[in-house]
């Protein structure tokens, strides 16, 4: 695969992963608490999607383009970590009561993403 | 729109940085995925006050910097799903012990670096 059409697979990918993103963060609400559920969403979403996509490439099910485009373009782009960390920072400052939100959202986060990531490659796995 | 375009130039700039830390470095730890979402962290803190980003009400001040820069190419930049597929597969491949310290020193780094970022920005005034 040349250069050039790589870039061009991981780019239109990640720019159709940000746009699903933004639709997430405009239509799911966010909680009381001030819990960034939206985020939540995409990136546990984003973590079994991955899976499966990994899991598929592997058994040569998709190819190498595909697999640019979804995994590192689409996932990527629909999974963010720096909103995480900034909504992290931004919560434990705020009070002692956000900044127990804001510990139960990096648990809940990386607990429900990585089961996401396993659950995926084992819906993946299978022969279909 | 905009979104997308940045989601797409951050999602491109991810795929560099990558491959050019897999070329130089080969060790176990996912670094490349590592130094992308520390660094991007960095980068949130500091525009998100310099931009004075409500983090309630984010489609208010400066909504085509914000939907550009921190929704498109910070997030498309940076990514929570190839984290979680490293440290699966750490753990596949037994290695559990530093995939767990891979998503610790990830949260961990990344939260100074927001928090560094941030009050970088605000020194600046």
């Amino acid at each position: 695969m040349k250069l050039g059409f790589a870039v061009l697979l991981v780019f239109v990918g990640g720019a159709l992963g940000a746009i699903a993103r933004e639709f997430l963060m405009l239509f799911v609400p966010t909680l009381s608490h001030r819990f960034p559920l939206d985020i939540l969403v995409a990136n546990v979403v984003a973590s079994l999607l991955i899976g499966v996509s990994t899991a598929r490439h592997n058994r040569k099910a998709i190819t190498d383009g595909w697999h640019l485009m979804v995994t590192t373009g689409v996932m990527g782009g629909l999974s963010t970590f720096s909103s995480f960390a900034y909504a992290t920072s931004v919560l434990m400052k705020a009070s002692m009561a956000s900044a127990l939100v804001a510990a139960a959202y990096v648990l809940i986060s990386l607990v429900m993403g990585y089961v996401a990531v396993i659950a995926g490659m084992k819906i993946g796995g299978h022969d279909h | 729109m905009l979104v997308g375009l940045g989601g797409g130039l951050g999602s491109a700039l991810r795929w560099g940085i990558g491959r050019l830390v897999g070329e130089g470095y080969k060790g176990d730890f996912p670094l490349g995925t590592f130094l992308i979402n520390v660094s991007g962290s960095l980068v949130i803190g500091y525009l998100s006050v310099l931009f004075n980003v409500d983090w309630d009400n984010r489609y208010g001040h400066g909504m085509v910097l914000n939907a550009l820069v921190i929704t498109g190419v910070l997030g498309g930049y940076t990514t929570f799903s190839s984290m979680q597929l490293d440290a699966a597969r750490l753990a596949a491949q037994q290695r559990t012990h530093l995939a767990a310290i891979y998503l610790s020193l990830s949260v961990a780094a990344g939260l100074l670096a927001a928090l560094a970022g941030a009050a970088l920005a605000s020194a600046q005034g």
